[in-house]
């Protein structure tokens, strides 16, 4: 540790690290100095002037702007000095002149830095009388976001988000002098993941979300904090909600996880919560029909199936579930049959992972610490996005990146290599000596190394991964982020004994082992790439109960459907990321109708059918949860609610994950999900469904030349099934590779390990012709 | 991309000149501005994908700069001085007699498109004041007679290159300074006329 600087401000003596900026250090002392442009996050620019202070030197006193000032030892500073006022009362006059002062129309009124400092710091009256600048009330910038120009401040704050963080810079100041607005390129608009996070950090109405727009009064909002589960990042976020509708998702500083940055499926994927098509009774299929029925009828009807303790029961397992939730499950299950019970999870990629004795398991504050980052998973950017800004950031701060094809092509603009397809097969394998590898011997070898290390598609054998990890352990010193990108799958983990993939139910479920199953939160005939064999499976079950958000494709099949409360904002409970760390998922809102959490169903059910458990209440499945951790560092709620553990707790644990590698893909196909789909929640929810989930497939330029592809779109045709698609090329795929996105309907129904035949649509030539 | 293979050879020449392709970036506008007289969302299209930045950001900067025009401007821009030296001049006259001549409010072009006029800050020749540029080459000492003359000729030769000294000898009056060398360059469009940049053209 660095030696550490004293200084004066405003006659008390502060102690701070060399190196920080005076307001950084001011607010670490809790003194408060204004600010607009300074955000913690971002470079700072010195752009509004708001935190000039007095800071002697040997001229005498001068006012600076202590964002863009650094500490440094003896320095004596002011900040409520009569000048400091004075300059304050000055830069918010100036600021106001342009100000439409539409406060009563302005979402941010009640929470606005403007209004507040204006009323703290500012002159009380305007000297201006001239007309002010006008712009077009809001203006989309994308399809989700507005921007009012008439109240941007000129912060810079969005363009560097843009740029510095999120790298897509689509928006940046135009013109100048009194001239300058926030605008995008013609025809170019926002389109950025992380959009959202603009809205949340301008200090004024000026940028504002369809999402959350004149719903309500920050004043009038009820507020809690909790954990998203749309990823394995587990970002820290805070719910916002009016009248008992969630009405708002805001990122919360977690400095070990999000930093306060959301992806907006993250931010957004809650509208669902309030949609109308959401179940919330439960429903009965008789003959074919669903009818409604009362919880405690289906209750003493399935009480009948598992009476006798004979049953034979499997569980296909979503990653929405809170940890209590998996150990309901898991409770259920030891008390219903004594053999060794296994737990399907609905994730056609899971895989192994590594977790042996060898393997040094990463945080994901180690990305910053490393030499290098390698990459060899999903395209993180889609599916983990906070975790693909967490590598950005690394980057920025000078750490190599490394990163294997043909996914995480988001990554390769700031990569320093990219092994694509000279080095990576079609059918993901690694074709060269990883020793060779150049860049690898610059980068890697005798280096500290972070490894993100997945399944890049459903078919990739687990050989390579398995080999460029050896490779990383005997020659560097390495830790591995196992890169699982769905939800709560490290809760499934944490809490559960022996979990197997989707591949894995295929081959092992049949009437015979199965009188009863669970799909809890799960759509995987809708979804996965083993769609139809899955639903025949379904189809041939006795007695198959589901609980879900809404009827789909699954849950459709199910004998019961039983409406279930949203892990958003619906129930408590815990969740654990991608790198172990367990934090809280808190309740906001009423659950609708006779929804129900997984764990009331599962202990009700318990109950009726007069099984004993201890394990009947949420704290009961909180303790048991963890029952194998030292107490005082267990993430159980007393220990989660203390204020020190709010950004969670980091127990890292060794799963037992017994999933099948299945490498049976000859036909070259890379299946990946893009961030936006159209899953039922994504559907139900307005902003994600907006921002498109259009059918399309990614060829290599060889796929192009083969199928002779012009016009833009093409049928994919297997069987009964064609499909309409365009196609993009990517000319960075090796010679047949085409990349499908699998989370878009129909798109999944393909049998992959066959051909699938691709003709030129006609579509442009017909049009031409006319 | 809307630009011929001469103009994308002569950008990559220019991109070489620098460390980083986005450096590059301000005489790119330049060239951009010779070939269409603006700069058009179009040559913007064409820059981005050149030194890899997004095209809002080549906006940014090309509409920060007054000297990247925003809109089609005509074969000649005019822009007279109007700060103090050559306001003490009598720079208001000159002002006057162009617009007058060319019809043409502050930052206005004439329906032929030969014209568009300008007022604009120092131009750097205050020795000589009243100065003003045609496409950026300068004349000093300008009266407001000889401004309209200056107008006239350019009306009447329509001439493809543009020469300061050439203009000086002809309409101009005192110089600030006398450089000693003759200059046969002169810039060929609305851009200044830079050698690298081949916007500009020796006069035979
Ligand atoms: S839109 Fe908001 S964040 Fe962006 S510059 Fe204006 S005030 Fe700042
Ligand atoms: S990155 Fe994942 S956890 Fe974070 S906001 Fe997005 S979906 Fe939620
Ligand atoms: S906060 Fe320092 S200048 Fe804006
Ligand atoms: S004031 Fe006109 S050239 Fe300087």
């Amino acid at each position: 540790m660095s030696e550490k600087v004293n200084l004066n401000v405003n006659g008390i003596e502060i102690e701070s690290d060399p190196n920080k900026l005076l307001i950084e250090a001011c607010e670490e002392s809790g003194i408060h100095i204004p600010r607009f442009c300074w955000h913690k996050r971002l470079d700072p620019v010195g752009m509004c002037r708001m935190c000039l202070v007095e800071v002697e030197t040997p001229r005498g006193k001068m006012l600076v702007p202590s964002c863009t000032t650094e500490v440094s030892d003896e320095m004596v500073v002011d900040t409520e000095s009569d000048v400091v006022k004075k300059a304050q009362e000055g830069v918010l006059e100036f600021l106001l002149i342009n100000h439409p002062l539409d406060c009563p129309i302005c979402d941010k009124a009640g929470e606005c830095p403007l209004q507040d400092q204006t009323m703290a710091y500012g002159p009380g009256e305007s000297r201006f009388v001239e007309e002010k600048r006008h712009f077009e009330k809001p203006i989309n910038i994308s399809e989700i976001i507005l921007l009012d120009r008439e109240r941007c401040i000129l912060c810079a704050r969005c363009t560097r988000f843009s740029d510095e963080i999120s790298g897509d810079p689509l928006i940046e100041f135009i013109q100048r002098g009194n001239k300058t607005e926030v605008n995008t390129f013609p025809n170019e608009p926002f389109k950025s993941y992380f959009s959202g996070n603009t809205v949340q950090i301008c200090p004024v109405g000026a940028l504002t979300s369809t999402s959350y727009r004149f719903k309500a009064r920050p004043w009038d909002l009820k507020s809690t904090r909790s954990t998203c589960n749309g990823c394995s990042m587990g970002c820290s976020i805070e719910l916002n909600s009016s009248q008992n509708k969630m009405l708002r998702i805001l990122g919360v500083d977690n400095d070990a996880v999000n930093q306060g940055w959301l992806c907006d499926k993250g931010r957004y994927n809650f509208e669902y919560l309030n949609s109308n098509s959401r179940l919330k009774t439960p429903l009965k299929k008789i003959d074919n029909e669903s009818v409604e029925i009362e919880i405690q009828d289906v209750y003493s009807e399935l009480a009948e199936v598992i009476k006798d303790r004979q049953t034979k029961v499997n569980f296909l397992l979503g990653s929405n579930l809170t940890n209590e939730d998996y150990v309901a499950f898991r409770e259920f299950s030891e008390i219903i049959s004594q053999s060794e019970k296994s737990f399907y999870l609905n994730d056609d990629k899971l895989h192994p992972g590594l977790f042996g004795e060898n393997v040094d398991l990463a945080k994901v504050d180690d990305l910053n610490s490393s030499d290098a980052i390698v990459v060899w998973a999903e395209d993180l950017k889609e599916k983990i996005p906070v975790l693909y800004l967490r590598i950005r950031q690394a980057v920025k701060n000078g750490v190599k990146l490394v990163v294997f094809g043909h996914t995480n092509e988001t990554l390769s603009d700031i990569a320093d290599v990219f092994y694509g397809k000279e080095t990576v097969s079609e059918n993901f394998e690694i074709v060269k000596d990883i020793s060779k590898l150049k860049e690898i011997k610059d980068l890697v070898i005798g280096k500290n190394i972070t490894a993100i290390l997945g399944k890049s598609t459903p078919h990739q054998s687990d050989t390579s991964v398995t080999k460029l990890f050896e490779f990383l352990n005997s020659n560097s010193n390495s830790k591995v982020l196992n890169a699982y990108s769905k939800g709560n799958t490290y809760g499934a983990f944490q809490t559960l004994e022996n979990v197997k993939g989707l591949n894995d139910f295929v081959n092992d479920i049949s009437e015979e082992n199965t009188d009863l199953l669970f799909i809890v939160g799960a759509d995987p005939v809708g979804r996965s790439v083993y769609s139809n064999q899955i639903k025949s499976i379904i189809e041939g079950l006795d007695t198959v109960v589901a609980l879900d958000n809404f009827n789909h494709e699954t849950s459709e099949l199910a004998n019961f459907l039983i409406p279930m409360s949203s892990t958003l904002g619906e129930k408590e409970g815990t969740f654990t990321n991608i790198e172990f760390r367990t934090s809280r998922i808190d309740k906001l809102v009423p659950s609708p109708g006779q929804t129900v959490s997984d764990w009331e169903f599962i202990t009700s059910l318990m109950n009726f059918a007069g099984l004993t458990v201890e394990t009947n209440s949420l704290e009961s499945l909180n303790k048991k949860a963890y029952e194998n951790l030292d107490s005082s560092l267990s993430p159980v709620f007393d220990n989660l609610d203390k204020p020190s553990n709010l950004d969670g707790m980091v127990n890292v644990s060794k799963p037992k994950i017994s999933s099948s590698d299945n490498n049976s893909n000859e036909a070259k196909f890379f299946i990946g999900e893009k961030l936006y789909g159209d899953s039922t929640t994504e559907r139900h929810s307005d902003s994600i469904s907006l921002l498109g989930s259009k059918k399309y497939i990614e060829v290599s330029e060889g796929v192009v030349e083969k199928y002779n592809l012009t016009s833009g779109k093409c049928t994919l045709i297997q069987d009964e099934l064609e499909v309409t698609v365009s196609y993009e090329v990517n000319k960075s795929f090796p010679n047949d590779l085409i990349y499908i996105p699998t989370n878009r309907r129909e798109l999944n129904k393909f049998d992959f390990s066959r051909e699938i035949i691709i003709t030129p649509s006609q579509v442009k030539e017909a049009l031409n012709v006319n | 991309m809307s630009w011929d293979d001469k103009l994308l050879k002569q950008a990559k020449k220019i991109i070489k000149l620098y460390p980083q392709k986005r450096s590059a970036l301000g005489p790119l506008l330049h060239l951009a501005q010779s070939k269409d007289g603006y700069i058009s969302d179009d040559s913007i299209s064409v820059i981005s994908e050149l030194v890899g930045i997004t095209e809002v950001q080549v906006k940014s900067v090309s509409t920060f700069y007054s000297m990247y025009k925003q809109e089609p401007t005509g074969k000649y821009l005019l822009s007279v001085c109007k700060s103090i030296s050559c306001e003490i001049n009598n720079s208001s006259e000159v002002i006057n007699k162009v617009q007058e001549f060319t019809g043409l409010n502050n930052n206005e072009t004439d329906e032929e498109e030969l014209f568009t006029f300008e007022a604009v800050e120092c131009i750097g020749a205050c020795g000589g004041a009243p100065a003003l540029q045609v496409n950026y080459e300068t004349v000093e000492g300008v009266t407001p007679e000889n401004a309209i003359n200056l107008c006239k000729w350019l009306k009447e030769i329509k001439p493809d290159v543009v020469v300061a000294d050439e203009m000086q000898e002809n309409f101009g009056g005192i110089k600030s300074f006398d450089w000693a060398i003759q200059d046969n360059s002169g810039a060929t469009s609305t851009a200044p006329g830079f050698q690298t940049l081949k916007t500009t053209k020796v006069k035979k």
